[in-house]
């Protein structure tokens, strides 16, 4: 029986604890009496059997939807939407729950004699996929009976001809999204929903949309008022993309909506104990962890990052869900919040959390400057409910690297974001105002987007948006073991060990502060009381 | 001078003493056929030397010979348990004797090296030699091709009760003429016996490397493909004889999925339009060979001489 | 008299080219260059004045000289030994402070009548320079008949002098000569309107033209490609619209033209590049970001032989060319604008360190390294000199 996740009060026999710091970790020591850490709950069990739970899912529906074998007949047009390399994180090993569900799907397609079957990775303005990527999502089997023919393939959302304008909410937001998709007799969405942020109307509202149907959640009021992002009823963003939701039922397109949650089993063995609590690493974890440490700050980074990105997550799926859109997700964030909410009590002047090296953006590539800041301010500072673990005007301070390092292929736009619009200003409403515009309309960045694997360039500027909540709450943001001159580039202040760190935030928030440690990954979601 | 050797001539006791004619003669002690016990197989010494044999010489033969690509792994994950292996019996098509060695270095860990063939009694344990060889490089235990004889079948049983996965070649033989035969129950009944699961698996190729018949090797590439695992199932009415319909069945659309695509073949499948494994009636034997189309045996064109070489 | 003389030792000179390839500077040590107590220069003729420097600014171009990398193209056109120096603020024996035009056109070198180009208002590109009754010498600082401003002592001929208003201080007029360069070359490539203007390289040339672009009506951006910290603060104070680092400077303008780009080449970009640098990297940096039909201008002195692919120059019919010294004209703007960019202060402070003539080693060093140790221009400073008074 996997253990809940609970609060540890630092005191003076607390060993110190696993921070991660991109392709490495450090242990750090925190102040006793006035610190405390949260661990996340243990990996729930997996379903038993994947695959029939799959189709007892698709066979009894929630909510007001027909089983899926009634929906399809032979001769209709059918459209099977899935999540991107962005989920699930690490990139979990074969077979990808993807491909169980896209699999399970397309055999009572096949039963129904349904011929006309496009599967598009809802990219949105995520980079594309690579054939390697893809078949690791949908496997060999489903990407050989459909690639070579062109019927599976990367959305693109710069592809003016091929995406519907559906018309526009109460609010005056355009929805725009994959022409192929909405004119589908039945458009299903295979969805993994890691964290609670995940699903719902976001999948096809924001997974299948253009720029111009994006910027109206993609942008800092919106963003400002998402408290927090993995709140759905308390996220401005998840608001907008229901009133979305509403004009695309609205608009008469069928949707089957699938979600699927998955236990936080994140790292195969031996690292395993990077899920454990230190109190309980075994003499061989223990070894491993000194071996693998003192290891890595020998290996050149390309090697750290190449080993890291090689590990498949063992992650398992604890629930399935299918049908009617809002009816399946509620039961989706239940079981989300069964596998990741840990209760704490009131806030603190100090939330310090270790950055791993992977975020949903740099699958596959690297984790530079700006999505440090995302990975930290936007999806770590928001992993909580109710309220943010830290008070306002408070301090964050997170270990990474942070190296000046940019993926060339993937992230052009980065490039020029972090050396040219934040040398100017780092303040999201400026950025915004004065710069979003060029880098969505720029020639360059689509061209790369659509025949390359770059992501769009308005891309980093959600980036920076992710975070705005974040900046506009904390009081400062410390990175410990950053690269200088790339911390200061980003607004924030580098320290070279937890200590200075402490130091550095004492003038804003005393000498005395109270801490909170955010023990991840494995992910968890605060429910602050 | 000259020097006569003569040998003594031998007799009883120093020869063995010629059977009366009267009298039924005594079974030789040293088994062959069905009766070879391969226990010895199966020793700690054994299980070493074949393991270094399919990984030192077979699997790396097998890279070069036959560029295996391998498909439908993904299915055995499901199988693999973290506290004991679940035992399989792998179901597959038979074109040729590369077709073992083969399977044994594709078939994953933890099954690779926990395997034994069921091997027709008549052709691999024929001899005292072929039966060590046979049993010492393929861990293989005699079967018969054409029933379930009651001693071969006990054998399997136990074997796969103490969790040894074992590997089947349902058709008794290997094809004639490329096209399949029909499958026989042997498969059907050890899963029923042992409640064990059967995962289909088509071999493609094989038959270009050495076909029945051949006496040489061409390299030529080749394709596994691995169906989901099929589990026996009493309450639905599985007996041997559906259920080794059902592993025919699914080691068919496997073939299908190898020419077409997987959603093809599920079309296929739903309709019940699988094209048959036996492949067309026709009454003549060149229709049947020229539907094979280029999975048929592939004729190499004698390279011509240059002439005049003016060089 | 004490003057820093530069003298032709083959020897020495190989010596310095390769001191000054390992350390920039150091050519100084090892060089053909020394400090000597040498006979003052006389007058050759008529009209010539005798000018005591007070200030003598250290310029890329005497650097490359002693560091040994100058090209072969000059060895016609210098006459040795001669005494470097041509940013000169000086006093004539009447005590009234000048300023050094250090080419020796046709008036200076007795030519009567004037060469074409003399006559036709660009001394700069005088076609007598190693003619008439002075040795060899482009300019004042590379003629053995002159002197230079490196020492306490040379002359100089009426027409060379212009003389310094009251008001400047000596480190505002010395800047005045480097800065009539950096107004030749702005009235030279003046982008139309709202075109954007790229200059390599904030060096003292570069961000002289900086505020030279400005003085001259240049309302566009100006984009700078700075290798130091320091300099950055100093290019955005001269009216740079952005300052980049050299490696950021390509991205910089594709994305402010919405280029796209084929290979390492913007398929648009600037309609002017001025290459302040002069190697073989900024040229073909600056090939590569200018617009088709655009125009790139060497106005750093370049280092000689160069190789750079030529095929975007034909392919996009980019202009090069060289832009060099000033006329009278460009001297007196350059007066004006040393006093006041018209941005709240002179360049005088461009001016970062002096040193005495004793300690040219030091100085040169300095000069070599400038933007690494943020500076601008180092000068010698010959106002407390002892020999001056002689």
């Amino acid at each position: 029986m996997p253990r809940p996740g609970f609060v540890l009060d630092v005191d003076r026999s607390t060993p110190p604890l696993l921070f991660w710091a991109g392709e490495g970790f450090r242990l750090e020591r925190l102040p006793a009496d006035r610190t405390r850490v949260i661990y996340p709950p243990e990996p729930l069990d997996p379903l038993p059997h994947p695959e029939a739970a799959i189709r007892q899912a698709l066979l009894n529906p929630l909510g007001d939807s027909k089983p899926l074998p009634e929906l399809l007949f032979a001769g209709m047009r059918l459209t099977i939407a899935f999540d991107d390399i962005s989920l699930p994180l690490p990139p979990m090993q074969r077979p990808d729950v993807r491909q169980r569900v896209i699999e399970a799907v397309l055999d009572m397609a096949a039963e129904a004699g349904v011929d006309d079957v496009h599967l598009i990775a809802a990219l949105a303005l995520h980079r594309r996929m690579t054939e390697a990527e893809l078949r690791h999502a949908v496997g060999d089997r489903v990407y050989d009976a459909f690639a070579p023919s062109g019927h599976l393939y990367n959305m693109d959302a710069e592809d003016t001809e091929n995406m519907a304008y559906l018309g526009s909410t109460d609010q005056g937001e355009e929805v725009e999204i994959v022409k192929r998709a909405a004119e589908s007799d039945l458009l299903v969405y295979v969805n993994i929903n890691l964290v609670a942020m995940d699903g719902g109307w976001k999948s096809t509202a924001t997974g299948l949309a253009s720029y111009r149907s994006l910027r109206h959640h993609h942008n800092v009021k919106t963003l400002q008022h998402s408290r927090s992002l993995m709140d759905r009823h308390n996220s401005a963003l998840h608001t907008s993309n229901w009133r979305m939701g509403k004009v695309i039922t609205d608009a008469g397109v069928k949707i089957f909506q699938i979600e699927t949650t998955l236990n936080t089993d994140t790292f195969p063995p031996p690292f395993d104990f990077l899920m454990k609590r230190e109190w309980e690493w075994s003499a061989k974890d223990r070894a491993v962890f000194l071996g693998s440490s003192k290891s890595l700050a020998r290996t050149p980074n390309r090697l750290a990052r190449q080993i890291f990105h090689s590990i498949k997550a063992p992650h398992a799926m604890t629930s399935v869900q299918a049908g009617e859109v809002d009816a399946v997700h509620e039961e989706t964030i239940r079981n989300v919040h069964r596998q990741q909410l840990v209760e704490v009590e009131g806030q603190t002047d100090i939330l310090t959390m270790g950055l791993p090296y992977i975020c949903p953006y740099n699958v596959n590539s690297i984790m530079n400057p700006i999505l440090v800041m995302c990975l930290g301010l936007g999806y770590f500072f928001n992993l909580y409910r109710n309220k943010p673990l830290v008070r306002e005007g408070g301090v964050l301070i997170m270990s990474h690297p942070t190296p000046w390092e940019f993926h060339p292929v993937h992230h052009p736009s980065y490039i020029d974001f972090f050396e040219q619009v934040l040398a100017e200003t780092t303040d999201p409403i400026r950025i915004e105002a004065e710069f979003e515009k060029s880098y969505a309309e720029d020639e360059w960045y689509r061209h790369l987007y659509r025949t390359s694997y770059a992501y769009h360039g308005v891309h980093p500027f959600y980036m920076w948006y992710w975070g705005a909540h974040a900046l506009e709450h904390l009081g400062r943001v410390i990175i410990v073991g950053g690269e200088p001159r790339a911390v200061r580039r980003l607004g924030f202040m580098a320290a070279s060990t937890m200590n200075d760190a402490l130091e550095m935030a004492s003038d804003v928030v005393g000498r005395e502060p109270t801490i909170t440690h955010l023990h991840a990954p494995p992910l968890l979601l605060a429910d602050v009381k | 001078m000259t020097l006569k050797l003569r040998m003594p001539r031998l007799a009883f006791p120093f020869t063995a003493a010629p059977t009366p004619a009267s009298v039924e003669p005594l079974r030789p002690k040293l088994r062959t056929g069905i009766d070879y016990e391969t226990d010895w197989a199966r020793s700690f010494g054994a299980r070493l030397a074949r393991l270094a044999l399919l990984e030192g010489v077979i699997g790396p033969t097998m890279r070069v010979l036959a560029t295996p690509e391998r498909r439908g792994l993904d299915y055995l994950r499901d199988l693999e348990q973290p506290e004991h292996t679940q035992p399989v019996i792998f179901a597959a098509n038979h074109h040729s004797h590369v077709d073992t060695p083969l399977l044994l270095s594709s078939i994953p860990e933890p099954w690779r090296h926990k395997m034994f063939v069921g091997a027709a009694a008549d052709y691999f344990f024929k001899t005292r030699i072929t039966s060590t060889a046979s049993a010492l490089a393929l861990n293989a235990i005699p079967i018969e091709r054409t029933r379930v004889s009651r001693r071969s079948a006990d054998d399997a049983a136990e074997l796969i009760d103490d969790g040894w996965s074992m590997l089947i070649f349902p058709e008794g033989g290997r094809s004639p003429d490329g096209w399949g035969q029909p499958f026989r129950g042997g498969a059907a009944y050890l899963a029923l016996r042992c409640d064990v699961p059967v995962v289909p698996v088509h071999l493609e190729g094989t038959g270009r490397i050495m076909r029945k018949g051949s006496k040489r090797l061409a390299r030529s590439a080749t394709r596994i493909t691995f169906g989901p695992p099929l589990w026996p199932d009493r309450a639905a009415g599985d007996d041997s004889r559906r259920m080794a319909a059902r592993i025919e069945r699914a080691v068919a659309v496997l073939a299908d999925e190898s020419t077409t695509d997987w959603y093809t073949a599920r079309l296929h499948a739903h309709r019940d339009a699988t094209p048959a494994l036996s492949g067309p009636e026709a009454p003549s034997q060149w229709r049947r060979a020229w539907a094979l189309g280029d999975r048929g045996p592939k004729h190499r064109r004698a390279t011509s001489r240059r002439w005049p070489d003016l060089t | 008299m004490k003057a820093l003389l530069f003298e032709r030792q083959v020897a020495k000179f190989a010596a310095a080219a390769v001191a000054g390839r390992l350390v920039p500077g150091k050519g100084a040590t090892v060089g053909p260059i020394s400090l000597q107590d040498i006979d003052e220069p006389e007058a050759p003729g008529a009209g010539w004045q005798r000018v005591r420097p007070r200030l003598s600014g250290i310029c890329g171009s005497d650097l490359a000289t002693i560091d040994g990398h100058s090209s072969h193209y000059f060895e016609p056109i210098v006459s040795f030994p001669f005494v470097p120096g041509h940013e000169v603020v000086g006093e004539l024996d009447d005590g009234r402070r000048v300023v050094l035009v250090p080419i020796l056109t046709c008036a200076v070198r007795g030519i009567d009548p004037v060469c074409s180009q003399c006559g036709a208002g660009h001394p700069n590109r005088c076609e007598r320079i190693a003619f008439g009754h002075l040795e060899p010498g482009l300019q004042t600082g590379f003629c053995e008949s002159t002197g230079g401003g490196w020492s306490t002592s040379f002359v100089a001929h009426e027409s060379q002098l212009v003389a310094v208003p009251d008001a400047l201080t000596d480190e505002e007029a010395v800047l005045i000569e480097p800065t009539a360069c950096a107004v030749h070359a702005a009235r030279t490539v003046l982008p139309g309107g709202s075109d954007t203007a790229v200059i390599i390289g904030a060096g003292t040339l570069g961000l002289l033209t900086i505020a030279a672009l400005r003085a001259v009506g240049h309302t566009g951006s100006i984009l700078v490609a700075a290798k130091h910290p320091a300099q950055r603060h100093l290019a955005t104070e001269l009216g740079a619209t952005q300052v980049v680092a050299p490696s950021e400077l390509n991205r910089t303008v594709r994305v402010r033209a919405g280029a796209m780009v084929v290979g390492d080449q913007l398929t648009t970009g600037a309609s002017v590049v001025v290459d302040c640098v002069g190697s073989d990297d900024s040229l073909a940096q600056a090939l590569s970001i200018v617009a088709p039909g655009g125009e790139v201008v060497l106005l750093g002195m370049p280092g000689g032989r160069t190789s750079v692919d030529l095929t975007p120059l034909w392919h996009r019919e980019t202009s090069l060319r060289g832009c060099y010294a000033y006329t009278r004209d460009d001297f007196a703007t350059a007066t004006a604008l040393v006093a006041d960019t018209g941005r709240g202060r002179g360049l005088g402070h461009l001016v970062s360190a002096t040193y005495p003539l004793a300690r040219y080693r030091d100085a040169i060093e300095h000069a070599a390294n400038a933007g690494a140790r943020g500076a601008v221009k180092i000068a010698f400073d010959l106002r407390h000199d002892k020999e001056r008074s002689r």
